[in-house]
């Protein structure tokens, strides 16, 4: 009988969980084919393609997309690039060295995104980057950095050291551990570290608008001010394209996670 | 002709700490097998690493067939390291790790290949060309590191404790392959360990280490005949320790202990005089049934003792012998002796050695 209980407790807990998860993005795909749909209707009237297309079509939308699409693949790439060496050296250096960065990493992780972004905003603003692409990047790279960093710091901590000393000794220079070694050992953590920078910038909000000043548009800055002048079917689609790069993220790790070789001691 | 490695007063510190090696020297010609023996914390591991060139040394001098390597990088030493546990890429076959050393000094893949296969020929595992690392026993990845470290042609080979925490069937197997290994290669060889039998499975030298400093340095054979020293005794293993004492009598000097008197002479070396602790092995150990008739040939009689406890291991025994006076000793036997606890016995010592007491 308890068994029985328990059965039926896990199934209402498993549809409640699958309803929260699927509920709202299942409205915003309706929402975003249903032209005039308004309250009190339970069902729209009419279905259409058209905000969809616009996001390919219309320039203004194309911009916003084509910018956010830049800023996450500059920043995934430059923040992959720095964080690498900064957490190994982080992790081969010694205690303090280590919880210094660990620090750092986390203070740009951890600060809630307006005061970093009005902090970021004056030291932009200094540089002569204010209301630029390129100051938007460095605003963006900030948060991506502290999160790659503490991956890597991560991976690193856990690294076996041993397949470099293996490798040198047995003839190896110091540019071919990197590519005969670490490199083809690190291309799981690599391709993590760089989806995972290029979702701290796609989904970015405020450091876009506090160090981007409303003149650098993208994707989820435009959802936004669709959202807040009632065009709801532009901004579900809006909003559902946003979802598709961490979707992709998402089954892309569970696959390489089913093929991942452990690599560390 | 050089020494294949040659090391003179080389100073080795622990890490960061002011603490390590001091003035290690010696040499290994080529196909030798240098065995460091230490006790745990002793800095064999940190000796072969700095050999290695994967930690700096803090003076000294050390060169490889001839060539001053001291200040160079790993890689440009001719001389290949061995982890405990063997480290073979995870990322590459058997063949690509074994050919590695190859691809790096820019060898013809085909080549490459066709020397790495000959080695992994040579160690009998050829047949494992094609398998990942994670698909390997314990033994064929020690052979699979070996075959990889000697496709590197090193004119040294490091080998830190390379037959520990291995189980018997696989140390067997692992210390062949290394003997092949030292036929084959023609490579020097330094290995570390803390187990004599390891040392003497494969070493022609064993070198000792203690306190910091290098206690002894020999063949194994001398070693054991005449260690320089009870800590260097007590290193090796294999003796047991008798407390007793050096006396004078008109007779000459005489070992005196609690198993009877012994004539300097003929059975004791390394003289010392006073309270003295006598290493000795068992096979130079005899055990008598009590003949309370008298001594042989003049000396004098030995005391009967009783066998108060008995530990029998592979090859050797541990008798506790108990005297008169209520005092134990312990004597190390071969595991043939025919004695049981109770039997009231007389010990012939054959051979010892005599040390002061620390």
């Amino acid at each position: 009988m308890s068994v029985r209980r328990a059965r039926i407790g896990r199934g209402i807990t498993l549809i409640v969980l699958t309803l929260f998860a699927t509920a709202p993005l299942l409205l915003l795909i309706v929402t975003s084919l249903a032209r005039g749909w308004f309250h009190p209707q339970v069902v729209p009237t009419a279905l259409d393609v058209s905000a969809w297309s616009e996001l390919f079509t219309d320039a203004s939308r194309r911009g916003a997309l084509m910018n956010s699409l830049a800023l996450g693949v500059a920043t995934a790439c430059i923040a992959t690039l720095l964080a690498l060496p900064l957490g190994r050296a982080a992790a081969l250096g010694t205690k303090g060295v280590r919880r210094v960065v660990a620090l750092l990493a986390f203070a740009a992780v951890a600060l809630p995104p307006v005061a970093l972004g009005i902090g970021l905003q004056m030291t932009v603003l200094t540089m002569g980057l204010g209301g630029s692409l390129r100051g938007v990047l460095l605003a963006h790279l900030v948060p991506a950095l502290g999160y790659l960093t503490l991956m890597f710091l991560g991976v690193f901590t856990q690294w076996d050291s041993r397949l470099e000393e293996a490798a040198a000794t047995l003839g190896a220079t110091g540019r071919e551990r990197w590519t005969l070694v670490l490199l083809p050992l690190l291309r799981r953590p690599i391709a993590d570290a760089l989806a995972l920078g290029f979702l701290v910038s796609w989904a970015q909000v405020a450091l876009t608008l506090l160090v981007g000043g409303g003149a650098v548009r993208t994707l989820p800055l435009d959802v936004l001010a669709m959202l807040q002048s009632g065009q709801d079917q532009r901004a579900a689609a809006g909003a559902l394209a946003l979802t598709i790069p961490a979707l992709v993220v998402l089954s892309a790790a569970r696959g390489a996670a089913r093929q991942t070789t452990a690599v560390v001691a | 002709m050089s020494s294949a490695l040659e090391v003179r007063g080389l100073d080795v510190r622990f890490g960061d700490t002011p603490h390590g090696l001091r003035d290690i020297t010696f040499s290994v010609n080529g196909t030798d097998c240098l065995a460091v023996l230490g006790v745990s914390g002793s800095g064999k591991s940190s000796l072969l690493r700095t050999l290695a060139g994967l930690q700096p040394c803090a003076a000294g001098l050390i060169r490889v067939t001839g060539r001053d390597v001291t200040t160079l990088p790993p890689e440009q030493r001719s001389v290949v390291y061995l982890h405990q546990e063997p480290v073979l890429f995870p990322h590459r076959t058997v063949i690509d790790n074994v050919a590695f050393p190859l691809q790096v000094r820019g060898i013809a893949t085909r080549e490459a290949a066709r020397r790495a296969t000959e080695w992994l020929s040579r160690l009998q595992v050829d047949e494992l060309v094609s398998r990942m690392p994670q698909q390997l026993s314990g033994g064929q990845r020690h052979r699979v590191a070996l075959a990889r470290a000697l496709c590197a042609e090193p004119a040294v080979l490091l080998l830190d404790e390379p037959l520990a925490s291995l189980d018997p069937a696989v140390r067997r197997d692992v210390g062949d392959a290394l003997q092949a290994a030292r036929r084959a290669s023609g490579a020097a060889m330094v290995l570390v360990t803390h187990d004599l039998d390891d040392a003497l499975a494969i070493a022609t030298h064993i070198m000792t280490l203690g306190h910091g400093l290098q206690t002894a340095l020999d063949t194994p054979d001398a070693l054991l005949a005449t260690p320089p020293s009870l800590a260097v005794a007590r290193l090796l293993g294999v003796y047991a320790e008798v407390a007793g004492e050096v006396i004078e009598t008109a007779a000459g000097m005489m070992f005196r202990w609690a198993g009877g008197t012994v004539p300097m002479a003929a059975t004791i070396a390394s003289p010392a005089h006073g309270a003295v602790v006598a290493c000795i092995r068992a096979h130079e150990v005899q055990l008598h049934p009590c003949d309370a008739s008298g001594g042989s040939m003049g000396e004098p009689r030995a005391p009967c003792l009783t066998v108060i406890d008995r530990r029998d291991g592979a090859s050797e025994a541990w008798i506790t012998l108990g005297d008169p006076a209520g005092a134990n000793v312990g004597l190390r036997t071969g595991s043939g002796t025919n004695v049981r606890i109770g039997d009231s016995v007389q010990v012939t010592l054959r051979h010892a050695r005599i040390f002061s007491p620390d």
